[in-house]
């Protein structure tokens, strides 16, 4: 034997390439260049969402298709997890779809970096958007520029599973409520099912769903007007972790496994999984599980209850259709774009698969073929809106999230699991986060 | 494959006119061919594609890869130079990058010699002549074949999460389990178990080795009387060395760069609390994610680095209990 195995060089020669063999990738993943855009043929177009939206764009480019059989659209579609991973990936390597669907929260920074295309010189030719307000087209404005057009109304809405509540003797709460009320029927929920449901899952770390709101309600904007520090005070973060620490304490809430296990996956969510009643998350229905046969209902996130409390709500423009810069069919994008926003039969497959609709008319004209989940989710979305309309004292709409911020709501999230997970106090904690956010803002 | 051709690559730069006479004598057919023709750069224009995958898929986006981690390159904009800031902000602020560093580092120090134990165990298990004993050899390997996949991952998910197979299993012991993915103190336990199970690699590597061990140094040992673990630690294992070492050092380097599990397990974020964020995970979140690319090319070759660096202890430490034959 040990012929083969005794001689080093060779054995040497097969670990060095088997190193390289496995640093290869992970060095190389990293090159790339710059600059985009597809030449002629299809024009590119991607999405995230559920298989529900999947269906509506389809069937709603179909119709469009045949109105314009010159366009031909390739699709390509995905959930949100590692949708921008993968754009990123393609933007740098040139293969950047014509048209996508952008979040709101992203926007800004795509725009300053150059890879959106400005809309305003087609509004009002071939981009109609009559019926869109101001507040709304802000959601897809940086710096006076328009580069993305909202799909829709969107607000920030508690889902609740309304037969589990009534199953234990309670009643929805109602949507002139305060945190402190949030606390009394989690609580109960707990109690009367005898343990085995908890309130309301973990909000502590839910940045865009339920802090910014909280914030807002004390005067304090999440990220400051220039967008270059946070918002809010490390007063106004203990508070709230403090809120929270008492919530699981009172197991209103449930533990932070159950938390950490639905970060990024719907599937996991405590109300999908029938750990809770309440969520902030949105979009879980249609993500099955425990909520498949049950009638779900809409609140607002709760209010105050607190001396000086301001209206905290904010509409936003659900997601947005955006156009890539070194795209060459961006007049064809914008025929699309315009196709959503007026389009009869567009608007009517689309129904509430990118939030409320925009316009007074495409609202009209969806409201019949509703589903009663979808009315009264439109209809909480409508209070809401209407509360912060008639608001004296809300603060502006948040500003376009800097460069760094989903980074901020993830080190929010992560920083209140290890407050749950018992490795950090509170104050430490507080005072890490905003160090580490800080430094995230500062480049 | 690839290291066949350099060899080959190297053996021929002399096929040039320098002593054709002796080179004729002992080489094959094929080189006969090349030296007669004259034409010194036929053979580069036969490996002229290898060379052109060498340096257009390997050596260029390695060099450019380090001069990106000297810049703040985000994937989208043109890339800036700013000096050695992505290393200093690695090791001076940056807590996830040694969250991941723990991870790793725990990772590889426990799955490695956990791995490897179990693959020669069961090499010997497997090393005698039974009936049917292909069968199950290739049962063995399987899960080698199955772990890195995707799937493999997802199963994992579900088999160790709150409500999985795993608690079941403890249920039926009256022991009430927990989301074993979900707490810190478990998630990357169930990374390692994932790895361990796939020994099949190494089980198949050690098993060839003990296929080759000289019989005759046994019957002479079971003469003398010495019992089977006498036999284990005396005879083979020392004989084995050579095995351990290349199994050791190709294990080492594929925990390092361990990526896949990770990834699925903790659905990309390395979640709960960084508990699962394996250095190449976060490399990635660093590149594509956070779009700092400059920054995640100055993870990639501290990465490199530190396997070059471990590599090279091995090999020292190596000397001092590897067993060659010659």
């Amino acid at each position: 034997m040990g012929h083969r195995i005794s001689r080093r060089t060779l054995f040497r020669t097969v670990s060095g390439l088997a190193a390289a063999g496995a640093l290869g990738p992970a060095l190389t993943a990293c090159a790339g260049g710059t600059g985009a855009g597809s030449a002629g043929g299809d024009l590119t177009m991607t999405w995230w969402g559920s298989d529900e939206r999947h269906a509506a764009y389809k069937k709603a480019l179909a119709v469009f298709r045949k109105s314009n059989p010159t366009i031909r659209i390739e699709t390509r579609y995905s959930g949100y997890d590692g949708y921008f991973d993968k754009f990123n990936t393609q933007v740098a390597g040139g293969s950047a779809p014509d048209l996508l669907q952008m979040d709101t929260a992203l926007v800004a920074q795509y725009a300053r970096k150059g890879i959106l295309a400005p809309l305003d010189s087609y509004v009002g030719k071939s981009l109609d958007l009559t019926g869109f307000s101001t507040t709304l087209l802000a959601a897809g404005t940086v710096d006076g520029k328009l580069y993305g057009v909202p799909s829709g109304i969107g607000v920030n809405q508690l889902t609740v599973n309304r037969s589990g509540l009534e199953k234990l003797g309670l009643k929805l709460p109602d949507r002139e409520w305060t945190w402190n009320d949030l606390k009394n029927i989690a609580v109960d929920v707990h109690k009367k099912s005898g343990g085995r449901i908890h309130g309301v899952d973990d909000g502590g770390g839910s940045a865009l769903q339920c802090f910014e709101i909280f914030a807002r309600e004390k005067g304090q904007p999440f990220f400051s007007a220039d967008g270059t520090k946070l918002g809010f005070t490390a007063d106004t973060l203990t508070e709230w972790w403090e809120f929270w620490a008492g919530m699981r304490k009172d197991q209103a809430s449930p533990p932070p496994a159950i938390t950490s296990a639905a970060h990024n996956d719907l599937t996991k969510n405590a109300v999908v999984i029938g750990k809770a009643l309440f969520t902030f998350d949105s979009g879980v229905y249609g993500a099955g599980g425990a909520i498949t046969d049950v009638q779900l209902d809409f609140l607002p996130t709760p209010q105050g209850g607190f001396a000086g409390a301001r209206e905290g709500n904010f509409v936003n423009g659900g997601v947005l259709l955006s156009a890539t810069k070194a795209s060459k069919r961006v007049a064809d994008s914008v025929k699309i774009m315009d196709f959503f926003a007026q389009d009869t039969t567009a608007i009517k497959d689309m129904q509430l698969q990118r939030g409320i609709p925009p316009t007074q008319k495409a609202r009209s004209l969806i409201s019949a073929g509703l589903s009663e989940t979808d009315k009264r989710n439109m209809a909480t979305a409508d209070y809401i809106s209407r509360r912060v309309a008639k608001a004296t004292d809300a603060l502006p709409a948040p500003v376009p999230p800097p460069q760094g911020a989903d980074r901020i709501r993830d080190l929010l999230f992560q920083s209140n699991l290890a407050v749950a997970f018992g490795r950090k106090t509170i104050k430490a904690q507080a005072s890490e986060f905003f160090d580490q956010a800080q430094n995230i803002l500062a480049g | 494959m690839t290291s066949a051709k350099s060899d080959e690559a190297e053996g021929e730069e002399p096929a040039a006119p320098a002593a054709p006479a002796d080179r004729r004598e002992r080489a094959r057919p094929r080189r006969r061919a090349v030296g007669r023709r004259g034409g010194g750069w036929w053979p580069y224009v036969f490996l002229a594609p290898w060379f052109v995958g060498l340096f257009g898929l390997t050596v260029y986006p390695m060099l450019d890869s380090l001069y990106l981690s000297f810049t703040d390159f985000d994937l989208l904009t043109p890339a800036r130079w700013i000096g050695a800031r992505n290393y200093t902000h690695m090791f001076s602020d940056d807590p996830v990058f040694w969250d991941s560093v723990h991870a790793t580092l725990l990772y590889v120090v426990v799955s490695v010699p956990l791995k490897l134990a179990l693959a020669l165990g069961v090499a010997i298990l497997l090393n005698r002549p039974l009936k049917g004993i292909g069968v199950y050899r290739a049962a063995f390997y399987l899960p080698s074949l199955l772990g890195g996949a995707v799937a493999m991952a997802i199963v994992w998910r579900q088999v160790f999460g709150g409500d999985g197979l795993f608690n079941d299993l403890l249920g039926w012991f009256g022991i009430k389990g927990q989301d074993w993915i979900s707490s810190p103190d478990t998630s990357i336990y169930t990374l390692i178990l994932l790895a361990v199970w796939q020994f099949g690699t190494p089980m198949v590597i050690f098993l060839a080795g003990l296929k080759q061990l000289p019989k005759d140094v046994y019957e002479a040992a079971a003469i003398d009387g010495a019992g089977t673990v006498t036999r284990f630690f005396r005879i083979t294992l020392p004989l084995l060395t050579p095995i351990v070492f290349f199994n050791l050092v190709l294990q080492i380097i594929d925990g390092f760069k361990t990526f896949t599990p990770a990834y699925v397990v903790s659905n990309g974020t390395g979640g709960p609390l960084n508990s699962t964020m394996l250095y190449s995970l976060y490399l990635y979140k660093k590149g594509f994610t956070d779009l700092q690319m400059g920054y995640a090319s100055a993870l990639a070759w501290v990465l490199f680095l530190v396997i070059a660096g471990f590599t090279a202890v091995n090999f020292v430490a190596g000397r001092y209990w590897v067993h060659y034959d010659d």
